[in-house]
């Protein structure tokens, strides 16, 4: 693994972002006042192509505003963005849509990124639907074939995505997802709010799906605990800078900055609890 | 005060859109007045003349409109083809004793609906509810056209009262109190069709906003506390349930309004109707224009009425 | 469910009143342009059982008519013969929604009686036939100006709702100013600059036309807020990330919520705007002699004399009440429909 890994970092990344700022002006309804955030403070990011990086990092220091850009539902305000050596924040309108296909990505909140009128079936051809790539029965077949690969069973194709789990959501978020054949899938915080058994559910069937069709895959998370141990990179923002980027084992022996400290400390406390229950159970 | 100058700027705005709306819309008429002015033997040339240079009755639209414009200022509001004389004549008088039948139709509707509508939320269910739901479904379903007709009906039959106009004929002669029975006499059928017309909707509304806020804590707390019946509903409840109340009130006179046209047009009262009507047959540009401006205005007035109503009443609204 | 069920209930009697209306030719035993000179102000026919001699007749009959010997319109029953009322009868031809010629009609007389169930005008044509034509054009029209009306709400909702900012702005104040006029009043004022003398093939879609156009402006602000809340969602921003276009979420996404606010809007409008047409006819600037319509056979009580002595001349008004009342009950169905539940 460690290896392959070293190969891998010396390709060129599958995206690069390099000085991106975004700044969000919110004003308040009927008022003068209108107050800044600064989301993103001159961020440069790579991710390994077929890796799973992780992005990690308080609530609202700016991984979803990073999130965003690189899948280019938002531009930033400066900076740019290559993906495979083309630059995104130069491409017109009819350039991207040819793009778009390639970077995917699944929210945290499943049910409402998911139309409840919808079936799961019209759910995950939903996107090819739109982009005319295939027939009414193709699509209906390619839906259930998606299903089966994230592991819902294909008899619940005629349900509507309220009578899914949150889990199953998930898995049907993810199965829209991979509809267009991505090389790049982000995932915003779609693990938390799930308990840790589905967690590591679908991280098993992330793992599964990038060695099958060598997706490269980005995670973001504010919890480290169970994504730090599968994952291969690691990148942590801290109030819209990143303050660290690498290979997953040397960032977690040698956190250099105090946030990735307090980050992997938070982990630790809960690995040692663990541990002491586990003892303390024993004796 | 600064809320109230603010609904005045926006209330001109509208008007003079309104007024350039209905220019517009003349535009549509084929033929030119001025051929028919012509044409028509009740007028003299000099008059043709005179209307010609005042109003620019063969020039195009945009002069046309800014003439009438004008003479809004210089209080004429536009010229009479019909009774050959200048608009404001006509549309003062209309206009006082529209607002009269209006005004007391409302008045008497929401005397009648506030009751009626408190009284049902707190016989919910019961038959007295149902019955005045019944009938208040009733009521919705008969048009104006046909309350007003069947009401006139009534009084051709029974000559209970009088079978139109506004004043008998012998009007000047009474003494001042005859003269205000006289006139309330008169007033009475429409008044009675427009609250009958308006009522339904108006009890239907009161009875919804006492229903939910019958249901909220602080009256089951005024009811455990030993707070009589009469005093929780009128003093409790219906303060409470004053706030979508008052935004009503600026509908229920839209909708009186548009249906006062009728009323007026069936019994004779000589209101803004009649007025339209009669001006819409024999194609009175100025009166029709000026008409439509006036109902406008009424109409306007009654929602800033209502949003200083609310403005009084709620006291939520006076501090966002 | 119980809403539900009240639901199909209201609307399977609305449909049969249209129904019957649209199949005005065959239950009309009539043709409305048919005078009768002999029966000016004749009053409604009435049906027997029982003869005078008192024997009961399995099928009701009528008796001929003929005018009281020193009076004009005052009208005697003539007790020599009994007319039993057919059913399925021949009568004079008609064509079923203007294509396919028939002359069969639901009842009719055979002989010289007439039957005149809603009594005759002053030309003495039947008001039981003219009311059901008249039907069939007034609830054209208020049908054809709802489907105006909300056509023009829907257009201009979705697309000031969808694409925001100055369209937006520009289409509300637009809204505005058509919601503070005084409906009746801008609907005479317009019908008033457009031509007075028309046929009425051209009265008729005119009449639509102005009714239609003077009330999109409450369903247009309705579905630009369903537009609004819809656009927001999680699923749209997700479509546009898989590269939809406006028009694609627009019929996929958003539209689908609209359905709800447009059938309550056409269950509300539809009356209202036949009281409307009623209303404009009746004051005589909508559809004229000789095409009847409820607000012309109204129009009639505007005569002293008519109103004072012929009170079968409110007819029309009873099917006015019907229909409106057909309507509130389907109204207020879809609308206790949709609060329990969604469409």
């Amino acid at each position: 693994m460690a290896t392959d890994l070293t190969t891998r970092r010396s390709e060129p990344p599958i995206i690069s972002a390099a000085g991106l700022n975004k700044t969000y002006i919110q004003r308040l309804p009927f008022s003068r006042k209108a107050f800044a955030v600064q989301a993103l403070r001159n961020v440069d990011f790579e991710i390994v192509r077929a890796s799973l990086t992780v992005l990690a990092g308080e609530s609202g220091c700016g991984k979803s505003s990073l999130a965003k850009c690189l899948a280019a539902a938002e531009k930033p305000d400066s900076g740019s963005i290559w993906f495979e050596g083309t630059e995104l924040t130069r491409l017109d309108g009819c350039e991207m849509a040819s793009l778009r296909p390639q970077i995917q990505m699944v929210v945290q909140d499943s049910a409402g990124a998911l139309n409840p009128r919808f079936t799961a079936a019209e759910i995950i051809a939903e996107p090819q639907e739109i982009q005319r790539r295939e027939d009414r029965r193709g699509l209906h077949s390619r839906a259930c074939e998606l299903m089966e690969e994230v592991g819902l069973p294909a008899s619940a194709a005629n349900r509507h995505p309220l009578e899914f789990s949150g889990g199953q959501r998930q898995r049907l978020a993810i199965a829209r997802a991979l509809a267009l054949q991505p090389s790049l899938l982000i995932l915003d915080e779609s693990l938390s709010g799930l308990d840790l058994s589905t967690q590591a559910h679908i991280l098993n069937l992330l793992l599964d799906l990038q060695q099958r069709h060598s997706l490269t895959l980005l995670l973001i998370s504010h919890d480290l605990s169970l994504v730090g141990q599968i994952a291969d990179f690691v990148a942590v923002m801290h109030q819209g800078s990143m303050v660290e980027q690498g290979p997953c084992r040397e960032v977690f022996s040698n956190p250099c900055h105090a946030h990735t400290q307090e980050l992997l400390a938070a982990v630790r406390i809960i690995e040692s609890t663990y541990h002491a229950a586990q003892a303390g159970a024993g004796r | 005060m600064r809320y109230l100058e603010r609904r005045m700027l926006h209330a001109s705005f509208l008007l003079i859109a309104v007024s350039i709306l209905c220019f517009a819309f003349s535009a549509l008429a084929p033929g030119n007045f001025f051929d028919e002015m012509k044409l028509n033997p009740q007028i003299s040339p000099a008059t043709v003349a005179a209307l010609r240079s005042q109003y620019g009755i063969d020039q195009p639209l945009p002069v046309r409109y800014g003439r009438w414009v004008k003479s809004l200022f210089s209080g004429e509001w536009g010229y009479s083809f019909a009774y050959n004389c200048p608009v404001k004549n006509l549309l003062l008088l209309r206009a006082r004793n529209t607002l009269l039948l209006t005004a007391i139709a409302t008045l008497m509707s929401w005397i009648l609906a506030i009751p009626i509508g408190v009284w049902t939320a707190s016989r919910r269910g019961r038959w007295e509810d149902r019955f005045t739901q019944a009938g208040t479904v009733f009521l919705l379903s008969t048009p104006e056209l046909v309350l007003a007709l069947l009401l006139l009906q009534w009084i051709v039959r029974t000559h209970a009262l009088p079978a139109g106009g506004m004043l008998s004929v012998n009007f000047e002669e009474l003494t001042f109190k005859s003269k205000l029975i006289d006139l309330l006499k008169h007033l009475m059928a429409p008044a009675t069709v427009l609250v009958l017309a308006s009522l339904p909707l108006l009890v239907r509304h009161v009875r919804a906003s006492m229903i939910e806020v019958l249901q909220a804590p602080f009256i089951q707390a005024a009811r455990a506390h030993g707070i009589g019946k009469a005093t929780l509903l009128f003093r409790f409840a219906l303060p409470a349930a004053a706030n979508p109340l008052t935004s009503l009130l600026g509908f229920s006179v839209a909708g009186l309004l548009s249906g006062s046209l009728l009323v007026e047009v069936i019994s004779g009262w000589p209101g803004l109707g009649p007025l339209l009507v009669e001006a819409s047959m024999n194609r009175d540009v100025y009166v029709v224009v000026g008409a439509v401006m006036a109902s406008t205005v009424f109409m306007i007035v009654g929602s800033i009425v209502a949003d200083l109503l609310l403005l009084i009443v709620d006291p939520r609204v006076r501090t966002s | 469910m119980k809403n539900k069920q009240k639901l199909v209930a209201a609307a399977a009697i609305l449909v049969l009143l249209h129904l019957i209306i649209f199949f005005a030719g065959f239950v009309a035993p009539y043709n409305p342009a048919s005078q009768n000179r002999d029966f000016p102000f004749a009053p409604p026919t009435r049906i027997h059982f029982v003869d005078t001699h008192g024997h009961l007749h399995f099928r009701p009959f009528v008796y001929q008519y003929t005018n009281r010997p020193d009076s004009f319109s005052e009208y005697v029953e003539v007790h020599e013969r009994e007319y039993p009322i057919q059913f399925l009868a021949q009568g004079a031809g008609y064509k079923i929604a203007g294509f396919v010629p028939s002359s069969i009609h639901l009842f009719g007389i055979e002989g010289e009686a007439q039957i005149f169930l809603a009594g005759t005008d002053s030309f003495g044509r039947d008001q039981f036939s003219r009311i059901l034509y008249g039907g069939q054009l007034s609830l054209a029209a208020g049908l054809l100006a709802t489907a105006i009306s909300l056509f023009l709400g829907l257009l201009v909702g979705c697309v000031s709702g969808f694409y925001g900012r100055w369209i937006d702005e520009s289409a509300m104040r637009l809204v505005e100013l058509f919601l503070v006029l005084p409906w009746l009043y801008f609907l005479l004022a317009v019908r008033s600059f457009l031509p007075l003398h028309i046929s009425p093939v051209q009265a008729f879609f005119l009449l639509v036309g102005v009714i239609g156009t003077i009330g999109w402006a409450r369903p247009a602000r309705l579905i630009r807020g369903v537009v609004l809340s819809a656009k927001s969602r999680g699923y749209v921003l997700a479509s546009r990330w898989f590269g939809a276009s406006d028009f694609y979420i627009l019929r996929r996404h958003v539209l689908p919520h609209t359905y709800g606010v447009l059938l309550t809007q056409a269950a509300l409008l539809v009356p209202q705007y036949i009281v409307a047409e009623v209303t404009l006819s009746f004051l005589g600037l909508g559809l004229g002699e000789p095409a009847p319509s409820w607000g012309n056979l109204l129009a009639n009580l505007q005569e002293y004399n008519v109103m004072a002595s012929y009170w079968w001349m409110f007819a029309p008004a009873l099917a006015l009440v019907i229909v409106s009342f057909g309507y509130l009950k389907v109204a207020n169905a879809i609308h206790e429909h949709l609060q329990s539940g969604s469409i």
